[in-house]
């Protein structure tokens, strides 16, 4: 458990999460990054760059 | 075989990868480019990485590095040249016959509007380098010509003063994207929009769409025609048959396995496993 760096909501991270994934805070809807596991750590996510995609 | 995975952040696409990797009994290593330092001699203990990095940059300049570090890439580093960038794209769909809208490249504002002038309105101007549907420029007219070619030209970045101009399709609201996984194309999608940009990334919605002869038959050619691999083919229907719009060596899916019916992911897991190290 940790919390949104955003709103400070609990974030609680499901069965099988990775460091390096996405989440979205269900109360504020930022764009989470999962930066811990023990402890559980995430920091808001990076900001689109000018060459992200497919 | 050891198997790398090499990405930044993980989205759906990687995790459901994960999973496949994990159901296989994979022992993955985890390669986040945010976190490498290429020296030129050293490379991670893998025999085989499958690339699925966010930055275009990262990826071309990462897989050209660890393909010098004797380890097997999936996309190879000159897919990845060659499908980020729309010029190269075009070039090597030309050389192999592949059918492609009508495209002009031009490197000044002038030499551009007499492009656009030439091809006749409507047309799209694209950066060379982009993705998601960003930056793209519908030009209806004359006047909007000149007033993007200035924009665009005044961004700052010289890669904005390299002009792609494609002739606009009318694609009656949708076009396909079809999935290339080795010599198999294994499934497609419609992606339908009201707006004439129809990247799913964009907001455009998936439906399914059967892989008919035709289908196969130009996104194989276009997969080869860029190096082959796993890769998204997107396509234009026209009057005249079918147009590769773009290729994609990064592809995304997520919204395209319960549409097809297709585990994409799967396909691509098995693909990177049958791959000699």
């Amino acid at each position: 458990m940790t919390e949104c760096p955003i709103c400070g909501a609990e974030i609680a991270f499901a069965q099988g999460t990775v460091v390096g994934e996405l989440l979205e805070c269900a109360d504020c809807g930022s764009e989470l990054e999962v930066t811990g596991l023990d402890p559980a750590a995430v920091t808001e996510a990076p900001e689109t760059e000018e060459d992200w995609g497919e | 075989m050891k198997v790398g995975l090499l990405h930044s952040l993980i989205r759906k696409e990687e995790k459901l990868l994960l999973e496949e990797f994990q159901v296989r009994g994979v022992d993955l290593t985890m390669i986040d480019d945010r976190n490498l330092i290429f020296d030129l001699e050293s490379a991670p203990d893998v025999d085989v990485i499958l690339e699925r990095s966010i930055n275009h940059s990262r990826s071309m300049y990462g897989l050209r590095l660890l393909e010098a570090a004797g380890i097997h890439c999936i996309n190879a580093a000159e897919v990845a040249k060659i499908c980020g960038d729309k010029i190269l794209t075009s070039v090597a769909l030309k050389e192999a016959d592949v059918r492609q809208p009508p495209v002009r490249i031009a490197f000044t504002e002038e030499s551009a509007l007499k492009a656009i002038e030439e091809l006749g309105y409507p047309v799209v101007l694209k950066p060379a380098v982009g993705s998601w549907g960003r930056l793209l420029s519908k030009v209806n007219d004359r006047e909007s010509a000149e007033a993007i070619l200035e924009h665009k030209a005044l961004l700052g970045s010289y890669h904005h003063s390299i002009f792609y101009i494609q002739k606009f399709v009318e694609k009656k609201g949708r076009d396909i994207r079809s999935f290339v996984v080795g010599d198999k194309c294994i499934a497609a999608i419609y992606r339908s929009s009201e707006h004439w940009i129809t990247n799913t990334a964009r907001g455009a919605v998936a439906s399914g769409c059967e892989v008919d002869s035709k289908i196969a038959e130009i996104s194989l050619a276009a997969a080869d025609a860029v190096g082959g691999g796993v890769l998204a083919v997107d396509l234009f229907e026209t009057s005249e048959g079918l147009y590769v719009n773009e290729v994609n060596y990064t592809m995304e899916f997520r919204n395209s396995i319960q549409t097809t019916g297709v585990n994409i992911p799967a396909h691509v897991v098995d693909f990177v496993l049958s791959q000699q190290p």
